[in-house]
């Protein structure tokens, strides 16, 4: 379970503190503003699971717990092997350095060596195809640039666990196809991945169970056709 | 907000900062190419800017109010740039965490990894500082090499834990008030003149000293004071006491830092 609390004091400022503190009156009332509720997802070695729901829905919440971006309220979050999150695409750029220049802080986030990164490197830049691009400063780039720079990293870490959050919608048709691509053979080579989509053919394609998540809850778990088409009946 | 019964595999602290470490080296070199990249003087700018603050001060306490001492110019650039250190890494602890936010929830890494990643990055700022202030000192003051610089290395690493150990609480609670942003200047100016930075620690009466001394910033710079314009070995009893208040402010410091890192990186 995850817990994010609505504190009664946003407006966090010393002032508010001392009054509160001169009045005895609790500094830090709070109430769950929004919590994931009896999450349970057991993903086994080589699986595929997609979680849909509408925006709210705890998708993103459930992916950083995996991630262990954030600590559950309760409950436990086991995971083995190398994690590769790509959740905000692009997090961790600036804007002033040279595409060149943020893979090397880019790649590490991501959990390469250097030695690893230098090596993968040309395949990485081949895989974003922006060119000339990679020697200009991140600024210049266009939004799909950014993402198609950010995702090749994630996709040449060759991780044990791939987190993917709504990544794909980025880029053009031709750089989806190969992303695509890149995920199938990853699949086939026995790399977990729990994706977040809200376009149903890349989930039918890529992911063989699906959770559909709704208000912090699970609404349904299943096989990813029937889940599909429950959410879809059920959003109509 | 924070994990009451949640449970998380983490290895220890420094298993996990050892792991991390390649990142660590990113984050300090995408800072100083930040910092420097277009700018025709470069890393210049970092000695630029203190050697002003120098220039008025020496003239001012040379020749206005005249502190009676030896080369005074040699003695304020033995403290200075630690002072300059102290206060750079402060500041920067204040801004770091928000600056990351968007990092901190795409993926995981060990926040302390920030902390860490702004004070080597001003390290690296001080170590091209200091090596000028060592080469002035031995050709203008000293006009010898006083072998007691070979304690540098050790306590710019204890001004190293200090500095971290302050930064650890300040930017924890910078995330969850903003008010520390606006009261740092108030607290750092006023620390500027209850240290000595622009005076040496014989000018406060004896019977102060002891109250004086609570200011962790002023062992510190004593002891810099002691090996740099001086050019002598410290007593023990300084030496250990800057360490024993670098290490316990470090420890206290992570400690505070460590009960509220997973609500900041959820807040920041």
């Amino acid at each position: 379970m995850k817990n994010f609390y609505l504190y009664s004091h946003r407006t966090t400022s010393l002032r508010e503190w001392f009054i509160r503190t001169a009045l005895r009156r609790p500094i830090t009332v709070r109430r769950a503003e929004f919590s994931l509720r009896g999450f349970n997802l057991r993903v086994g070695r080589g699986e595929a699971v997609a979680l849909i729901g509408p925006n709210g829905g705890g998708k993103s919440t459930a992916l950083r717990l995996i991630a262990g971006i954030y600590t559950p309220t309760s409950g436990t979050v086991e995971t083995s092997g190398r994690i590769a999150a790509v959740i905000e695409l692009g997090a961790g750029f600036n804007t002033d350095l040279t595409g060149a220049e943020n893979l090397d802080l880019y790649g590490a986030i991501m959990g390469l060596s250097r030695s690893q990164l230098s090596q993968r490197y040309r395949e990485i830049v081949e895989f974003a195809g922006i060119g000339e691009f990679i020697d200009m400063p991140v600024k210049y780039y266009s939004s799909g640039m950014v993402a198609r720079l950010a995702f090749s990293v994630a996709v040449n870490v060759e991780p044990d666990i791939l987190l993917l959050d709504e990544v794909l919608a980025v880029g053009d048709q031709s750089f989806q196809e190969k992303c695509l691509d890149r995920l199938r053979a990853y699949r086939s080579r026995g790399c977990t991945m729990v994706v977040v989509s809200h376009n149903a053919d890349i989930v039918r394609e890529l992911c063989s169970r699906a959770v559909w998540l709704d208000g912090g809850e699970t609404r349904m778990e299943g096989e990813v056709g029937k889940v599909l088409d429950a959410y879809r009946a059920g959003t109509r | 907000m924070r994990g009451g019964g949640g449970q998380m595999k983490r290895a220890p602290m420094p298993v996990e900062l050892w792991r991390f470490r390649g990142l660590l080296r990113s984050l300090v070199i995408r800072d100083l190419r930040v910092k420097y990249q277009r700018s025709l003087l470069g890393l210049i700018w970092t000695l630029l800017n203190p050697l002003f603050t120098v220039a008025v001060l020496v003239t001012v306490f040379t020749y206005v109010i005249r502190i009676q001492i030896v080369h005074y110019w040699a003695f304020l650039i033995s403290g200075f740039f630690v002072w300059n250190f102290i206060q750079r890494t402060l500041y920067h602890s204040t801004t770091i965490l928000r600056d990351h936010a968007s990092l901190s929830r795409s993926v995981y890494y060990p926040p302390e990894i920030l902390i860490l990643s702004a004070s080597l990055s001003k390290l690296v700022e001080f170590l091209l500082e200091i090596v000028i202030v060592m080469i002035a000192l031995v050709v203008f003051h000293h006009h010898a090499i006083p072998s007691s610089l070979a304690l540098l290395p050790l306590i710019v690493g204890l001004q190293v834990i200090l500095a971290v150990g302050l930064m650890f609480p300040l930017a924890a609670i910078a995330v969850l008030y903003y008010d520390v942003q606006h009261a740092l200047p108030i607290v750092i100016t006023s620390l500027f003149y209850i240290s000595p930075v622009f005076y040496p620690v014989e000018m406060i009466p004896v019977e102060a000293q002891p109250f004086y001394y609570l200011n962790p910033v002023v062992g510190l710079l004593r002891l810099f004071h002691v090996v740099l314009y001086e050019g002598g070995w410290p007593s023990a009893t300084l030496l250990a006491g800057v360490s024993v208040t670098a290490i316990v402010t470090c420890a206290v410091g992570h400690g505070i830092f460590k009960r509220c890192k997973e609500s900041c990186v959820e807040i920041a």
